[in-house]
């Protein structure tokens, strides 16, 4: 078959002008901030072994990426997150740094299915950093204020949402159900999508116990402040959902010390799809946006599949959904013109104009040469 | 509190849905309805109805355009639609199944060949057993694919069975029996969390 030269693959786009120029403002907001608490730029590779994604964020998430093969027949994909990359870069060429090591990045993702129809594109920017070889509370805490910071310079700080949960809760509750892997990722979808009834149905026809089935359901649609946490203590009596619930619970007494607690919310539904969560996950979501624009967690076993396990603390954000978000309002709010440039002349037969272009170019000012006839 | 704008499947279950909110104190004037509209806000003005297609009401909330919706299990089922699924109401109960003429007993170790509106369930529900399927896609009256000898069964919504009966078909089986859900969009769960909460308490308490 035949394609017309003028079509472009499905999910990828241009960008021009003023969005493109949005959109690296953007990107640089979030790398002087990342810059701010001392974290340090690194760029992972765009191309790499699909076995390390495959083992990174598990393969029903690794599957989704683009997908091909070496001259060697090894199978390679275009990176389809950069968490991956950069922990493994954290326990081999950083190895021998010192503790916590803080890394940053703005890098394209691709991926060939994207997550829902409403995120149609297949490569996207995002911008994220890992906070590694530190286990503690700060740590999380951290990341955190990071992304609260983030949200104030790009002017949003009035427009964000973010929601916590752990891991924990859910596995904990899944170690009683004794579900196989198979099971689980189904019970983590039906959760995840708030599905209370079709859950307790897929529980009851495996025979899992019914009372716990009835607490999972009844986690699955509790999200709000701490009362929350209160609601799930009575109902939980497995000891590590209930170690989770105290973790959830000292982050968010810290959270409502640094009055930011107006832009957070527990959410024990929102169950995270990547494998290597461990503790800590959080959604972050912006009026405007119909999907989540970041996401992130702790993962204190993600590089145990390099060699060595150590604990790790990261988000990401997605740096074009922000961007539209960014775009909308400042169209809203009619943002200023650029400045018109001077213009200088150029004819072909003498290099003055270019040597007037040249001068005023060294003052700052914007040029354009005209090319008449 | 933040408005809502609610996506209502037209068709089988407009009316139900209406009625349903009406008892949840979100009532639509009898104007708005009789003109036609595709939008319509409610009495109280705490939101906003839109009336769309049933397929499209997944597409509205998943977009974020609507930040809620009721929608059959059926369309549900077939769509891929990444969206919150937090009630069961209890309008619009169908059950989807198999179906095949009366007098035939299927051959289910060759390839069985299938008309159905709803590709991905019957895929589905073969798929994980191992039956190997030729799926037929039409767009309606799938009934009569037995009949004309384009299919050996069908895949499709039953409510009282009748169309069934007529066209010399049988349920061979059960898919699944279900009623009509309240679809939330992710991002509007989070940002409008105390609007859905008191519509989804107002529903629940049905």
């Amino acid at each position: 078959m035949i394609e017309p030269l003028s079509k472009i693959p499905d999910g990828m786009r241009y960008y021009f002008g003023r969005e493109a120029r949005l959109r690296r403002m953007v990107e640089e907001t979030v790398m002087s901030v990342f810059d701010g608490w001392s974290y340090e730029e690194i760029t992972t590779p765009t191309v790499d072994f699909y076995s390390l994604f495959e083992h990174g964020m598990g393969s029903s998430e690794a599957h989704r990426a683009f997908r091909f093969t070496d001259v060697d027949g090894r199978l390679l994909a275009l990176r389809p997150d950069v968490t991956s990359g950069v922990a493994r870069a954290a326990v081999t060429m950083f190895e021998a740094r010192e503790r916590p090591l803080r890394l940053c990045y703005a890098a394209s993702v691709f991926r060939q299915q994207p997550q829902s129809h409403a995120e149609w594109r297949r490569e996207t920017v995002q911008a994220g950093c890992e906070l590694m070889g530190a286990n503690t509370d700060a740590a999380d805490l951290e990341v955190l204020s990071i992304a609260c910071e983030i949200f104030q310079r790009l002017g949003l700080g009035d427009n964000y949402q973010i929601t916590l949960n752990d891991v924990g809760v859910f596995r904990g509750l899944g170690e009683r159900l004794q579900l196989d892997e198979v099971c689980r990722s189904e019970v983590r979808r039906l959760v995840d999508s708030r599905n209370g009834e079709d859950l307790l149905a897929f529980l009851n026809e495996r025979k899992c116990d019914p009372h716990e089935s009835r607490v999972l359901a009844q986690l699955s649609k509790l999200s709000g402040r701490r009362e929350v946490l209160e609601t799930a203590r009575e109902v939980l009596d497995n000891p590590s959902s209930l170690e989770a619930v105290n973790r959830l619970d000292r982050l968010w007494r810290v959270v409502e010390a640094l009055e930011l607690s107006k832009h957070f919310e527990i959410d024990l539904g929102d169950v995270a799809k990547l494998d290597y969560y461990s503790g800590l996950t959080f959604s972050i979501y912006l009026n405007g946006a119909a999907t989540r624009v970041g996401s992130g967690g702790r993962y204190d076993g993600l590089t145990a599949i390099f060699g060595s396990a150590e604990p790790g603390v990261g988000f990401v954000l997605d740096l074009d959904a922000l961007t539209r978000v960014v775009l909308e309002q400042n169209t809203n709010s009619n943002e200023q013109q650029e400045t018109e440039p001077k213009t200088v002349i150029a004819n072909s037969d003498s290099s003055l104009p270019f040597a007037e272009a040249i001068k005023r170019r060294g003052e700052g000012e914007r040029v354009r040469i005209n090319f008449e006839r | 509190m933040q408005k809502l704008t609610i996506a209502i499947a037209k068709g089988r279950l407009q009316n139900e849905a209406i009625d349903l909110f009406a008892v949840a104190g979100l009532s639509v004037s009898s104007e708005a309805l009789a003109s036609r509209r595709l939008a319509a806000e409610d009495q109280s003005g705490r939101c906003r109805f839109i009336f769309v297609k049933p397929a499209d009401v997944l597409v509205y909330v998943e977009h974020g355009i609507a930040d809620c919706g009721i929608v059959g299990r059926d369309v549900l089922l077939e769509s891929e639609a990444d969206v919150l699924q937090p009630l069961t109401l209890r309008i619009g109960a169908c059950r989807m199944v198999v179906a095949a003429p009366a007098n035939v007993i299927l051959n289910t170790y060759g390839m069985l060949r299938v008309a159905t509106k709803y590709p991905r369930v019957a895929a589905e529900h073969f798929g994980s057993r191992g039956q190997p399927v030729e799926i037929i896609e039409l767009s309606g009256s799938v009934e009569v694919a037995p009949l004309l000898g384009l299919a050996d069964c069908i895949v499709d919504l039953v409510e009282t069975g009748r169309t069934l009966k007529e066209n010399g078909l049988r349920i061979v089986e059960l898919i699944t029996e279900s009623t009509a859900r309240l679809v939330v969009n992710r991002a509007s769960y989070q940002l409008k969390a105390e609007a859905i909460g008191s519509l989804i308490d107002s529903l629940e308490k049905q």
